[in-house]
């Protein structure tokens, strides 16, 4: 009889896959955890890049939120274009209690007269006799004028919020000191080298430079302004003549509300009292929503492109995964041996890896949060209002999340693989090819990298934008993964090179366990950023530099009385192109019949109903504009008012032909019947208006001209000088200034995306030494053998640089391509710009790139050729 | 074989088992159709020279690969097309394996590492029972030590405890003396099989060792993925 087992085989309760899992992966990670090193730093860099753009980005909500009453100027503001307030609207504002502030804001130029007498006062005279020619004026002079935003303010100013002059001295100060005369921003001081005791002109009066402004609290609330403040005391704006019908500036009427009062009640209160009154009603709520919008929309993008960071740091982090699994091979078998089932296996490991993803993604969090503390040192000057630096928990959640679903998405491929592998092929050391995971851990991995895009897409603004960039991403990762493929499967049918170098070199590419696909996904991705950010600002910057210059007029003319054309046209120097349009602004009020107010559901790209339009008529079609819907009206229409539309916004409406828009100028509503639709081309920086009315709409409304001109050249250094003091009311806007502020704003927006992209270049770096270091055990069995039957070390290193160099190479290509593709749907799709890349700086960026490559990938060879024979052997 | 058996006394019932590995060209048959019934009881030599399948044999056998056809049967359970989860499921309290290199999980101590397959089996006191097993190999005294603190012939026991500590119906053991030297080896030997007796597990015992063969009462051979002879000792301790 045979003789049975003395005990039965055991079977003492069911196997709790948790609890056992949790102490397989502690005593696991007793062994040490230095080899999911990789998976640390990737994720780390990942989860910075996110929470640091998120910190950032609150940082500065929450400081326009909480200076939102010093931004504003008060808890509620009116403002009102080109009016001042009627007595009926300023009583019902006085009605609320409180302190009352009023002040005037306008474009104006800034004339420095330093070594002139200077007068202590307002002295109420012409700078300089109208009438003057234009043609005979010093460049000397030209270089002292500057275009800037006078602001007239009244004794209450600020109410909220400190003034501060350069040398000190706070509110009071300030207030003395415009008594004596302007108080001009630092930036203007600067510019025309002014100092205090100098003089200034303003239209027609002169000032006595009384202090330097170095801080302006309200300042951020005022949104894009063209040149910095100058203050003045608001009972002197009428005499520098600069405010007058038709002329553009704005009346701020701010309130600063007893303790208790609601803001939005006294909003809605005001609103219903005047509900034609064409102003803008704010509250401290959102103080500056220019701003606000403008963060927002720059952190969405910075969040899109650190989201890709993610995903090429998530390379890594599968990468990680693999080699420290590859390592654990024995430990699994073994596992397995005893019957450990994988998914136990999976879960051991699974709570292993998420402990120290959970510890990156929190170390990255911790790091992305002081990312506000390094700008404020770095760049403080650029933010347009302090952030309010702390630790904000919403965004380093937000990313630490991220970061979690990424790691779980790219970890679990590679431990389901482990887990469906036959022990017996994990004992035997290296396994030559591993299954794919099955199709539940694809479907996890999927749904979390799903869940991860649906997150992104949910929490922006503009959620196609993000679904489109994040599209375009994961085509990216695809078609690199592809390529990765197709580099293999190529290097193997390949004839074999005759040089054992070049064969050598081959071979490493497509050897089993070369980490060939990862090095092209993660340094593909990374270059392909690189590359279409590198697209983008050179076609940018190519199209400033070749296209606008030649199509753009040398200077914009604005607030040009109604009565001076004549007079204007006669003065400029001959050969002058000359365009004169009449020009107004105010509020689009309603649609249609419907109040703009009760307008729902307005697409983000509408600006029509946000604050003030300029608006003109004109009896042709303006030049450039096509007609694309409608016709135009004769010459001599005298009907109901007319007008006509950009076709973009109108379509952005929904509006047709034949619609209605009504519009209030200085207080008078206007309603006109949309008669033709026109397609305007923007980048021509001529006049451009959406909405262009029928002459006889308009033409009882007070108007100003606005002109360009573009003088010879020889005419062209005295210009603005010449004439400012002939026409002292007009401001001359020259072209080239404004092109260049435009572009360092965006080369400062390219610093901080290049800044987002680098974590994904340094992510790809990682990935790139992480899949170095797992080649390197075969790289050094190989060389070992190799160096044992007589290869020297510089003949491996060539074999390597082979190797290296044309992955690089052939990555970066494929990049290029890629980021062109990329660069060229941002440009002419979503900005509508020419395209007109600078393809060498491109090609630059990515062979920098490769050679990056190259050089790592050299010394991870250096390193595998610096072990030594004899013991490697007996190994 | 000596006598003919029912199914029912039979630990390993194999019949037709083949093994292929590579796809195409690179396509290798290991084992060509192998028919193995083992008694339970029985100690079984698997004899051959490297290369004959042997080692492949076991493999299969104890579901730590899966046969690419045939019929095996260990203990009463079909294991052939069985997933990865299934042949874990199959091994685990039923079949116990000692490797020529040890194997054990150099992040566990000595006890943590025989206390595995016991916590697998949800054993309420794997460590009590854990105790036990290494103490009955010797290593009272080793508990806490980690597999690089432990000498190849430690190592050995504490991969022997571990492989009997569910008490296994079955034990595989690969050239459990392979990376010992011969002293040490004979010691190992001599507790395998007393351990034997003491649990009454059958053993498979994949070896080179002719001597260490003839300790067996049943002992096969291999050539080129097929058993070519198989002979039962006279002198085996084991009633045939």
């Amino acid at each position: 009889m045979p003789v049975m087992p003395a005990a039965p085989v055991t079977r003492v309760g069911e196997l709790k896959p948790w609890p056992v899992a949790a102490r397989l992966a502690l005593r696991e990670a007793r062994g040490g955890l230095g080899a999911l090193r990789l998976l640390f730093v990737c994720l780390f860099l990942g989860v910075l890049a996110l929470a640091g753009v998120g910190s950032l980005a609150t940082a500065i909500e929450e400081g326009l939120a909480e200076q939102g009453q010093v931004i504003l100027g008060g808890d509620v503001e009116a403002r009102l274009t080109q009016r001042p307030p009627s007595p009926e609207e300023m009583a019902a504002l006085k009605g609320f209690g409180g302190e009352i502030s009023q002040s005037i804001r306008m474009r104006a130029m800034v004339r420095g007269e330093s070594g002139r007498a200077p007068g202590n006062e307002v002295r109420g005279e012409s700078g300089s006799a109208p009438g003057n020619d234009v043609r005979g004026e010093s460049s000397a002079a030209a270089e002292r004028q500057l275009l800037g935003e006078l602001k007239a303010v009244d004794g209450g100013w600020p109410l909220y919020g400190e003034a501060v002059l350069r040398g000190g001295g706070g509110n009071s100060a300030v207030q003395a000191a415009l008594g004596r005369g302007a108080l001009v921003a630092e930036g203007l001081a600067d510019q025309l080298g002014l100092k205090v005791g100098d003089t200034i002109s303003l239209g027609e009066a002169q000032f006595l430079v009384a202090g330097v402004l170095a801080v302006e609290p309200d300042r951020a609330g005022e949104g894009f302004t063209l040149g910095p403040s100058v203050l003045i005391a608001f009972d002197r704006v009428e005499a520098t003549g600069l405010v007058q019908p038709g002329s553009l500036y704005r009346h701020h009427v701010r309130l600063k509300l007893p303790a208790g009062a609601d803001p939005a009640a006294v909003t809605a209160a005001l609103e219903d009292q005047f509900p034609d009154a064409g102003w803008r009603l704010a509250d401290r709520r959102d103080g500056a929503p220019g701003v606000r919008r403008f963060v927002e929309r720059l952190a969405q993008f910075l969040t899109l492109v650190s989201l890709t960071a993610l995903a090429v740091a998530g390379v890594g982090v599968g990468n990680g995964v693999q080699g420290y699994l590859d390592r654990k091979g024995g430990t699994i078998a073994t596992l397995k041996a005893l019957g450990a089932p994988s998914g136990l296996i999976l879960r051991a490991y699974l709570l292993l890896i998420g402990a120290v993803g959970l510890a990156a993604a929190l170390a990255g969090a911790a790091a992305g949060a002081l990312v506000p503390w390094v700008v404020v040192q770095v760049a403080g000057a650029a933010l347009p209002v302090p952030p309010v630096l702390g630790f904000h928990a919403a965004p380093m959640l937000a990313s630490i999340v991220f970061g979690l679903l990424v790691a779980f998405a790219f970890a679990v491929p590679p431990l389901a693989r482990a887990g469906a592998l036959p022990a017996q092929r994990m004992f035997r050391g290296s396994v030559e090819r591993w299954p794919w995971p099955s199709a539940r851990a694809i479907g996890a991995s999927l749904a979390a990298g799903a869940l991860v895009a649906a997150l992104a897409v949910w929490q922006a603004a503009e959620r196609l934008f993000a679904l489109g960039f994040l599209g375009g991403a994961a085509v990216v990762l695809l078609l690199l993964f592809a390529m990765g493929t197709l580099v293999i499967r190529a290097a193997q049918r390949l004839p074999r090179p005759k040089g054992v170098l070049a064969r050598l070199a081959l071979a490493n590419v497509h050897r089993p366990g070369a980490m060939t696909r990862q090095l092209v996904v993660a340094l593909g991705l990374g270059l392909s950023l690189f590359a279409t950010l590198a697209f983008i600002e050179t076609s940018f910057n190519g199209e400033l530099a070749k296209t606008v210059p030649a199509k753009a007029p040398g200077f914009f003319l604005l607030d040009l009385p109604k009565e001076d054309a004549a007079r204007f046209r006669e003065s400029l120097p001959a050969g002058t192109e000359v365009r004169m349009v009449p020009s107004l602004r105010g509020p689009v009020t309603a649609v249609n019949g419907v109040p703009a107010s009760e307008l729902k559901d307005v697409p983000e790209g509408s600006y029509l109903l946000r604050g003030d339009r300029g608006l003109t008529w004109s009896a042709e079609p303006p030049a450039g504009n096509r007609l694309v819907a409608g016709k135009w009206w004769p010459a001599d229409y005298a009907g109901p008012p007319l007008v006509s539309m950009d076709a973009e916004q109108a379509g952005l409406l929904g509006l047709k032909v034949g619609d209605r828009i009504t519009v209030s100028v200085l207080g008078v509503e206007i309603e006109a019947t949309i008669a033709s639709l026109r397609q305007v081309d923007w980048d021509s920086l001529g006049f451009n208006f959406v909405l262009v009315y029928d002459p006889n709409a308009l033409r009882d409304a007070p108007y100003s001209w606005m002109a360009t001109a573009t003088p010879p050249p020889a005419a062209e250094a005295g210009f603005t000088g010449a004439v400012t003091r002939a026409f002292p009311t007009v401001s001359v806007v020259k072209v080239k200034d404004v092109l260049g502020e435009v572009g360092n704003i965006v080369r400062q927006l390219g610093t901080a995306v290049r800044a987002a992209a680098s974590v994904a270049i340094l992510a790809g770096i990682a990935v790139l030494v992480g899949a170095l270091a797992a080649q390197a055990r075969s790289r050094i069995y190989d060389n070992v053998i190799l160096k044992t039957l007589g290869a020297t070390r510089s003949q491996l290193m060539r074999a390597a640089a082979m190797e290296y160099a044309g992955l690089g190479l052939l990555v970066a290509l494929v990049a290029l391509g890629l980021g062109g593709i990329g660069a060229w749907v941002v440009v002419t799709k979503v900005l509508e710009f020419g395209w007109r890349p600078d393809w060498m700086v491109a090609l630059a960026t990515v062979l920098g790139g490769a050679a990056v490559t190259l050089a790592l990938g050299m010394v991870g060879a250096w390193r595998t050729l610096g072990v030594r024979v004899a013991p490697s052997l007996r190994e | 074989m000596t006598s003919i058996d029912t199914a029912a006394d039979m630990v390993i019932d194999a019949a037709d088992v083949t093994l292929s590995l590579g796809d195409g060209p690179a396509r290798v048959e290991i084992l060509k159709g192998v028919d193995l019934a083992v008694r339970a009881g029985e100690r079984l030599a698997i004899l051959g020279p490297s290369g004959s399948g042997k080692s492949s044999l076991m493999a299969v056998l104890s579901g730590l690969e899966s046969a690419t056809s045939g019929r095996i049967r260990i203990a009463g359970l079909d294991i052939v097309g069985l997933s990865e989860d299934g042949l874990a499921e199959a091994r685990r309290g039923r079949i116990g394996i000692v490797l020529q290199a040890f194997h054990l999980i150099p992040t566990m101590t000595a006890l943590e590492n025989v206390s595995i397959p016991l916590e697998l089996a949800g054993h309420t006191d794997p460590f009590a029972v854990a105790r036990r097993e290494l103490e009955a190999v010797g290593l009272e005294a080793r508990l806490g030590h980690y597999p690089t603190q432990l000498s190849g012939g430690e190592q050995q026991r504490v991969a022997l405890a571990r492989a009997l500590a569910v008490r296994p119906a079955l034990l595989f053991a690969d050239e459990p003396t392979g990376n010992l030297d011969a002293a040490t080896g004979e010691t190992i030997v001599e507790l395998l099989f007393r351990r034997l007796d003491e649990t009454g597990a059958t053993l498979v015992l994949i070896t080179h060792d002719q001597e260490l063969a003839a300790k067996c009462s049943r002992v096969i051979r291999m050539r080129d993925g097929l058993i070519v002879s198989d002979t039962v000792a006279e002198r085996a301790g084991v009633a045939a």
